[in-house]
């Protein structure tokens, strides 16, 4: 009884922990994208509120807060507010899976710095990834307006066939690692002292393709397509509740599916020691991170594919290059 | 309060979201809420299976079920215009004539089963289910696991076929 007790508290404080970080870290990543990309076309960002534009975040969540709520006439309201729901928790749940270190001993009590370490994890990651379309498919439907409907029709078929990809893609990883566990895949790396993108370098790219389209980032961001769909699915949303979209799809879920990355390709928290203890933490962070700078970096300098190329690839020229993948890591794996 | 206790606790709730959800499913009118109260159901189930500790066959019901299958149903259920559809109110009361009894004798099988049969023991301690699963699949139950799958593929091949432009 003791015991269940402590291990509910340890789960809650963690909960609390990776939830807290991940909204702070996902609303200054939208100060950090600005910032940025003013620097990428030559102009400087946010720079008025506060030393180097900081507290932009902050203004913009209390000018989203404070909008007045308008509800497009005809909507479906229970599903036009359940979408949000539906877009926000896959996103986050994602990050229940993600090991940020190595287990470590506090008074005679072994402690991971995971939430659910299930030997499932990476299946649940991928079907978590997928189950955020209903937030787009249901807020586009939801909002009975046909910008925004296009918009979700087309998230749904890239995601459709991009979460196939990404199964196919990662099988060869966890053909070497021999688990779905995120935390076995990092202790076979490093035991094996070798991170699986030497291994895996075709399943590395195709997984941060499909990583840019369930994420719908540039070049694959043709479900919010300023030019022609006005931004698509959330386009009659207001205030906070159009602010929940880009947060879970743009930047929860871009950190959830870079750390995964970093788990299946990059060795996890393998890394040498500069900072004592911390240094598994900090390697962590820090891989993730650049990948995330990466995909902002692409997102700012790449224009964007049409709808009808986009599937194309993912059916006819990313699907026979994973499964190919596959098959030649299966055989080499059990030759060897 | 023990560790049966919780467990107990953590299937009455689940238990609950799941029938709830099935009764949403049959008795709620718009084909949109329907659908969210299937995907709810199967949410529910998986959370179920999670409980239980199958934990490969909750993944498989997020990922299979909870996405792929019910994604297609949602494509086709939200392109459809409802409005110009001739809306249908009431309860289908010739169909209920005939399944409620068929209902109720599955009723009566299923409670002699639960009272009379035995449940299912676990057989031992499994520590890695996705590796078990996936060895029996391919040794002991390989020939009905290939069956399924060609029966799969003409299916597939079935559906392009008819899904195709003609000519």
């Amino acid at each position: 009884m003791e015991s269940l007790l402590y291990s509910l508290l340890f789960t809650l404080v963690k909960v609390l922990i990776v939830f807290l970080t991940a909204l702070g870290v996902g609303a200054y990543l939208t100060w950090f994208e600005r910032k940025l990309a003013g620097h990428i076309q030559n102009r400087l960002g946010p720079t008025v509120v506060g030393p180097f534009g900081l507290l932009q975040p902050i203004a913009d969540a209390i000018k989203l807060a404070t909008k007045e709520t308008v509800i497009p006439r005809g909507a479906d309201k229970p599903v036009y507010y359940m979408a949000i729901i539906m877009a926000l928790v896959p996103s986050i749940l994602l990050l229940a899976v993600i090991p940020w270190g190595p287990g470590f001993m506090v008074n005679g009590k072994y402690i991971e710095p995971i939430i659910a370490d299930v030997n499932i994890a990476l299946l649940l990651a991928f079907a978590l990834g997928s189950l955020s379309v209903y937030g787009t498919i249901f807020s586009g439907w939801a909002s009975n307006s046909k910008y925004a409907f296009i918009g979700s029709l087309r998230k749904a078929a890239v995601v459709i066939a991009y979460e196939v990809v990404l199964g196919f893609s990662v099988l060869g990883v966890i053909l070497l690692a021999g688990t779905f566990s995120t935390v076995g895949i990092v202790e076979a790396q490093i035991q094996k002292g070798v991170w699986f993108i030497v291994y895996q370098p075709v399943a590395f790219i195709l997984y941060l393709y499909c990583m840019l389209a369930e994420s719908g980032r540039v070049p694959f961001d043709i479900q919010e397509a300023e030019a022609e769909l006005v931004t698509g699915y959330n386009v009659e949303y207001g205030g906070m509740k159009f602010g929940a979209f880009p947060l879970a799809e743009w930047y929860v879920n871009v950190i959830a599916l870079s750390a995964i990355a970093v788990v299946l390709f990059f060795g996890g928290w393998d890394g040498p020691k500069i900072l004592g203890p911390l240094s598994p933490y900090f390697w962590f962070v820090a891989k993730t991170f650049a990948l995330v700078f990466f995909t902002i970096w692409l997102h700012w300098t790449l224009p964007r594919f049409q709808a009808k190329d986009i599937t194309e690839i993912a059916w006819k020229i990313l699907l026979p290059i994973a499964i190919l993948n596959v098959i030649i890591t299966a055989v080499v794996v059990y030759i060897f | 309060m023990g560790e049966d206790r919780v467990e107990w606790i953590i299937f009455v709730i689940l238990g609950t979201w799941l029938i709830l959800s099935a009764l949403g499913t049959v008795f709620v009118k718009s084909p949109i809420h329907v659908i969210l109260f299937f995907l709810s159901t199967l949410l529910a189930m998986a959370a179920i299976f999670l409980a239980l500790g199958a934990e490969l066959l909750a993944g498989i019901q997020l990922i299979i079920y909870a996405v792929a299958i019910v994604v297609f149903y949602v494509l086709v259920i939200t392109t459809i215009p409802w409005e110009k559809i001739k809306r249908f109110g009431g309860i289908y009361k010739s169909e209920l004539m005939i399944a409620s009894p068929i209902l109720f004798i599955l009723f009566l099988l299923m409670s002699y089963m639960v009272v009379k049969g035995k449940f299912a023991q676990p057989v031992g301690f499994v520590k890695d289910n996705v590796k078990d699963l996936g060895e029996e699949l391919f040794t002991s139950y390989l020939f009905p696991f290939e069956v399924a799958s060609i029966i799969l593929l003409v299916a597939m091949i079935g559906a392009i076929l008819l899904g195709r432009k003609e000519e």
